[in-house]
């Protein structure tokens, strides 16, 4: 199985993760031969196309290079059946026809390849078969020559969806709001994760951030909202310059973060409910009085914020961890609106959600704009970003690679721009 | 007499100190090598101690069996109480820090080590059999290398031993490669069909096996007497020990020796008429395990020399 | 057999699992007794006897449950945010230091005056101390486990040098026997911490101090934003940073607060019990790892440290008092573990649901 989420062990070489493990059939042995693993994943990886140093270490290889890692692995156990989990999450279109073509090659070897994914069209390009699950139940199986995304679709929600992008006229944008000027920011690893960013969004406007995961999206997000330093450059709120690297000084100015990492970052999961609707407010006068809390505010604001917003859970005590994905992205949702932000920044905000959590989410961004908030919605999902943004910035390793107006820029422009061939 | 300078004495005197200290050290490499966090380690070498000195005395047989009674003996009882901890921290997922100290308590002195040794009238008396140098003493008189290699008793050669072959274990062999991937990110390993218990608890009872032959050490060469609390906080270095060495069994063997060097440079001294408190000498391996602590702590370093990431943490396969 | 986290708790498990921790743990140490060849029962009562019910010995008690209160409500404080403060013992020295020489500094002057000094004396050695490992952890990511650890090697290797190998403003050189067997200066008379006899039991002022520590911390901790933070980071400190929260302030000054705490033991153990600098007596003790021991056996609520500070102290209280032939020394250690592992194990029973499949 090739996961959503790679299992692999960072520190060790490219050659050890394949080998990790006790096979029974791929000759047991005690002792480690380096040099013989090594050179049947460099048999493996030519054969199937999926080029990589069998002596780099994960952390030094991008994610569309650890995926091929992941693959190899199945293929050293001489894997019969391979189950590929969301594999273009992190690729570029260019390097999803190289995937596609890996799988190709693998199932004329006589391997059986399922393949789960809810991007339409390439099931459309890869799949002999397909088959719909809704609810967690098989809907129906059919041959992928008959299938159309629309069809597709509409055996995945159960009715007639209208698929596609923005239609109606953009609002007029108003100010700009969010401004960064020529950022630099560093990665965790040393190297340089943003280059010379510049990027504006107006009030009421959704600018959409496209790229494959690991382009510096994750670092661009932090570096606004203040949990990254930046080495060069300024971020401005409203014409006014927000201190470095200072979470608290991007919420004093209104800028709600809607972060990818929802349990882990955007909520404490041990804490209750309450606790983590007050999360960012509790300095405020209605939550407390001096250093002392107002522990009745506290459930009664959370009380309010579960019922407007629908969040299904017995009540304001439960602790987070114990929420589904789409409810959770309500609470923080909650919070983030209820602190009258002039700025939201979403990274991957529909992540892991069913299709209905997808639409509340992308409501309330669409409300947001109206609203007049200036919305900056980074995600890997290039058709969520067609259909939600009004402006396009593509960034590729770590630069903004160029930007294009939403209604009119294809696929194929932008699958250009995230695989490097920019402005 | 060069055998006589102050250098040769320390450098001799402190491999047989740090000797304790290196199969201590080892023991908690392995264990933290696979992710379990073992804080027990000064218990698990007072029951060592008392243990194998306890073997030495009611075992009758020739000496070599008796000793190696008596190693074995240790070994089981540093075993049967990380076995404790073991199955607290892996099967009940108990806090791994509380759960070690814990074990120090209930085994350490004015705990169950000093209770077998009260009870058992261990203390007073040096050991029957001990452990002494194996060379004749042509080779002994060598310059140099005669005291420092030739001098030794068996125990330190076991040693060099060990660090041999763990090294070799962790970096040539496939259960040294799962045991690493263990330690290192547990979901992996297991998804790659690596037990991730089953390593932990081998590899955290080898620990205590370990740890008490570094107690019995103590008991049965270097003091080589019964005294409760005789460990005097060996095993709390033994764990700085292994950070200190990045998790490197031959950088262990290094970090030992130093360590046993400035626990035996105040004796040295005094043998050469130099009074110094031995206190503010004695704090300085301490220091110097900070210091090497923080560098091992920056970011870049952390990706290199670094902890095994999944330390201290319990795995729940269905929490992942 | 199925493990599966419980979705909700029931008040009552946290106290009927802790209860029947110590139920269990007595009935295995009470194995350990027979297969020893001593008499269980008849321990055990000699026990109970020896800690609270005997003449005088809920005072005795009281004396060991102090610095075990303070060192507990230490470690409670910081392993509450995830921080593994095991420096509580060198905390504890250090403010035993600084209160000895407070004490001796402000001979003459009222006595209320000296307690003051020496309260806060104490607060503040301890407090820097632990500030290292602090800054340490906050500044520069380094484990807070082995640094605070080794500092406890550093000050008790520095409590002893002030005492048996320097000639320093703490040590007795007055009367002949003073350079061969070396002790450390008596504090004078006025600096004798007060105490208050209540029905026979006698309160020594540390202890009143414990309780109003406790309290202090129960309010720190669930109802001001202090407290609100420190849940937050302790639960997840990306969460914190993210919501604003100044983590690594926080840090520091929570592993300050802990190291307060624990200098507060210590300068109640030179004011309230030794009246001298005593290394040997305090090393011996270990009063600081005792107390990590009883807040993970309070599950860090502050007053239950209180009570069981009481009970483990009363342990340690009997097993003094008991020493002799016929009572097995290393008793004491052993039923603390035991209590302790049965604690930690009884904690899987909080948080799951233990299934048996059939």
């Amino acid at each position: 199985m090739v996961h959503q989420h790679f299992r692999l062990v960072s520190p060790f070489t490219v050659a050890e993760n394949v080998v990790l493990g006790d096979h029974r059939d791929v000759g047991r042995s005690f002792v480690l031969r380096p040099r013989a693993i090594e050179a049947r994943v460099e048999e493996l990886s030519h054969r199937y196309g999926l080029a990589v140093a069998p002596r780099a270490r994960i952390w030094q290889l991008s994610v569309g290079e650890q995926q091929r890692v992941e693959i190899l692995k199945a293929l050293y156990k001489d894997a019969r059946i391979l189950i590929l989990d969301e594999p273009t999450a992190v690729l570029t279109p260019q390097e999803a026809g190289a995937l596609f073509e890996t799988i190709r090659a693998m199932a004329a070897d006589g391997r059986t390849i399922i393949f789960i994914s809810h991007k339409l069209h390439e099931v459309k390009a890869v799949a002999d078969r397909v088959t719909v699950l809704r609810r967690g139940q098989s809907v129906a199986t059919v041959p992928a020559a008959g299938a159309t995304p629309r069809s597709l679709a509409s055996l995945m929600v159960g009715h007639e969806i209208e698929a596609g992008r923005r239609q109606e006229d953009a609002n007029e944008p108003g100010e700009a709001v969010l401004e960064l000027e020529e950022v630099w920011a560093a990665g965790d690893l040393g190297v340089a994760a943003l280059r010379d960013v510049s990027l504006t969004v107006c009030a009421g406007e959704i600018v959409g951030v496209a790229g494959v995961a690991g382009n510096g999206q994750r670092e661009l997000a932090e570096t606004i909202v203040g949990m990254r330093p930046a080495t060069a450059g300024k971020v401005r709120v409203g014409g006014r310059s927000v201190r470095n690297g200072d979470p608290r000084a991007a919420i004093g100015a209104g800028v709600a973060y809607v972060p990818e990492d929802r349990l882990g970052t955007g909520v404490a999961p041990g804490l209750s409910v309450a606790s983590n609707v007050v999360l960012k407010a509790y300095r405020k006068p209605q939550v407390s009085l001096g250093p002392i809390l107002r522990m009745r505010r506290i459930r009664e604001l959370a009380e309010r914020v579960i019922e407007r917003y629908d969040v299904r859970t017995s009540g304001p005590n439960v602790p987070a961890w114990q929420l589904s994905g789409g409810n959770l992205q309500k609470v923080v949702l909650a919070r983030e609106f209820s602190g009258e932000p002039v700025a939201l920044v979403a990274a991957a905000p529909t992540r892991g959600l069913d299709v209905a959590g997808i639409e509340t989410v992308h409501s309330y961004l669409r409300d947001a704009a109206a609203r007049g908030v200036a919305v900056l919605l980074i995600s890997e999902d290039l058709d969520e970003i067609l259909m939600l943004a009004d402006r396009i910035a593509v960034m590729y390793e770590g630069a903004i690679a160029g930007e294009r107006d939403a209604r009119v820029a294809t696929a194929e422009e932008i699958g250009l721009l995230m695989a490097g061939g920019g402005d | 007499m060069v055998n006589n300078s102050l250098v040769v004495v320390v450098i001799a005197s402190g491999i047989l100190f740090g000797t304790p200290l290196l199969f201590a050290a080892l023991g908690e490499l392995l264990a933290e090598r696979s992710g379990v966090l073992n804080l027990g380690v000064e218990g698990m070498m007072l029951m060592g101690a008392v243990t194998g000195f306890w073997a030495v005395e009611r075992v009758h047989a020739a000496r070599p069996l008796v000793l190696a009674a008596a190693v074995g003996v240790a070994a089981l009882a540093g075993a049967a109480l990380a076995l404790i901890h073991a199955f607290l921290v892996i099967t009940l997922r108990a806090n791994q820090i509380v759960s070690g100290l814990a074990l120090t308590i209930f085994a350490g002195a004015a705990g169950l080590s000093s209770y077998l040794g009260n009870d058992l009238h261990l203390s007073g008396k040096p050991a029957r059999y001990q452990f002494q140098e194996i060379f004749p003493k042509s080779l002994q008189d060598l310059p140099i290398v005669g005291p420092v290699i030739f001098g030794q008793p068996l125990l330190v050669y076991g040693s060099w031993a060990c660090v041999v072959l763990i090294a070799l274990y962790l970096t040539r062999t496939r259960p040294g490669l799962n045991v690493r991937a263990v330690g290192e990110s547990p979901a992996a390993a297991d998804a790659m069909g690596v037990s991730v218990p089953r390593y932990r608890y081998a590899h955290t009872l080898v620990g205590g096996a370990f740890a008490g032959i570094g107690g019995a050490t103590f008991s049965l060469s270097i003091t080589p007497q019964w005294v409760d609390g005789l460990t005097e906080g060996a095993g709390w270095i033994a764990i700085a020990l292994v950070i200190f060495s990045f998790w490197r069994p031959t950088l262990c063997l290094v970090g030992a020796y130093f360590f046993g060097a400035f626990k035996a440079l105040p004796f040295a001294l005094q043998g050469h008429g130099v009074t110094v408190a031995p206190e503010l000498f004695q704090t300085l391996p301490y220091v110097a395990t900070i210091v090497a602590l923080v560098l091992v702590s920056s970011r870049a370093a952390r990706l290199r020399f670094g902890a095994p990431a999944a330390l201290g943490l319990p795995y729940a396969r269905e929490e992942r | 057999m199925r493990i599966e986290r419980r979705l909700r708790q029931p008040w009552w498990l946290t106290v009927v699992v802790p209860v029947l921790s110590i139920a269990v743990a007595f009935v295995l140490s009470a194995f350990v007794l027979l297969l020893t060849g001593h008499p269980p029962l008849r321990s055990f009562h000699r026990l109970f006897d020896a800690a609270f019910t005997g003449n005088g010995a809920l005072s005795e008690t009281i004396v060991s449950a102090t610095p075990l209160a303070f060192t507990g409500l230490a470690a409670a404080v910081a392993f509450r945010m995830n921080l593994f403060n095991i420096g509580g013992e060198g905390q504890l020295y250090a403010g035993a230091i600084t209160g000895a020489t407070v004490g001796l500094l402000l001979a003459g002057s009222p006595s209320p005056l000296i307690f003051a000094a020496m309260i806060a004396a104490g607060a503040a050695g301890g407090a820097l101390l632990a500030a290292i490992p602090g800054i340490l952890r906050a500044f520069f990511s380094t484990n807070e486990i082995i640094t605070s650890l080794m500092l406890n090697y550093v000050v008790g290797l520095v409590l002893e040098y002030l005492i048996f190998d320097s000639h320093s403003y703490l040590r007795d050189t007055s009367g002949f026997e003073a350079s061969v067997f070396p002790q450390g200066k008596t504090l004078p008379d006025e600096a004798t911490w007060s105490s208050w006899t209540i029905h026979g039991v006698v309160l020594p002022l540390g202890f009143v101090l414990a309780i109003a520590v406790a309290v202090l911390v129960w309010v720190l901790y669930s109802r001001t934003r202090f407290g609100f933070e420190v849940q937050v980071i302790g639960d997840s400190p990306r969460a914190g940073r993210y919501a604003g929260m100044r983590t690594r302030r926080k840090i520091l000054a929570v592993m300050c607060l802990s190291g307060a705490i624990a200098g507060l033991g210590g300068a109640s153990q030179t004011g309230d019990f030794r009246h001298q600098l005593d290394p040997r007596g305090l090393r011996a003790a270990n009063y600081g790892y005792t107390g990590i021991v009883v807040a993970a056996l309070a599950r860090y609520n502050p007053f239950a440290v209180v009570l069981v500070a009481l009970l483990l102290g009363g342990l340690q209280n009997a097993g003094f008092t008991l020493q002799g032939a016929d009572f097995p020394a290393g008793l004491v250690g052993v039923m603390q573990g035991l209590i302790l592992f049965c604690a930690l194990g009884g904690e899987l029973f909080v948080r799951y649901r233990v299934r048996f499949a059939w």
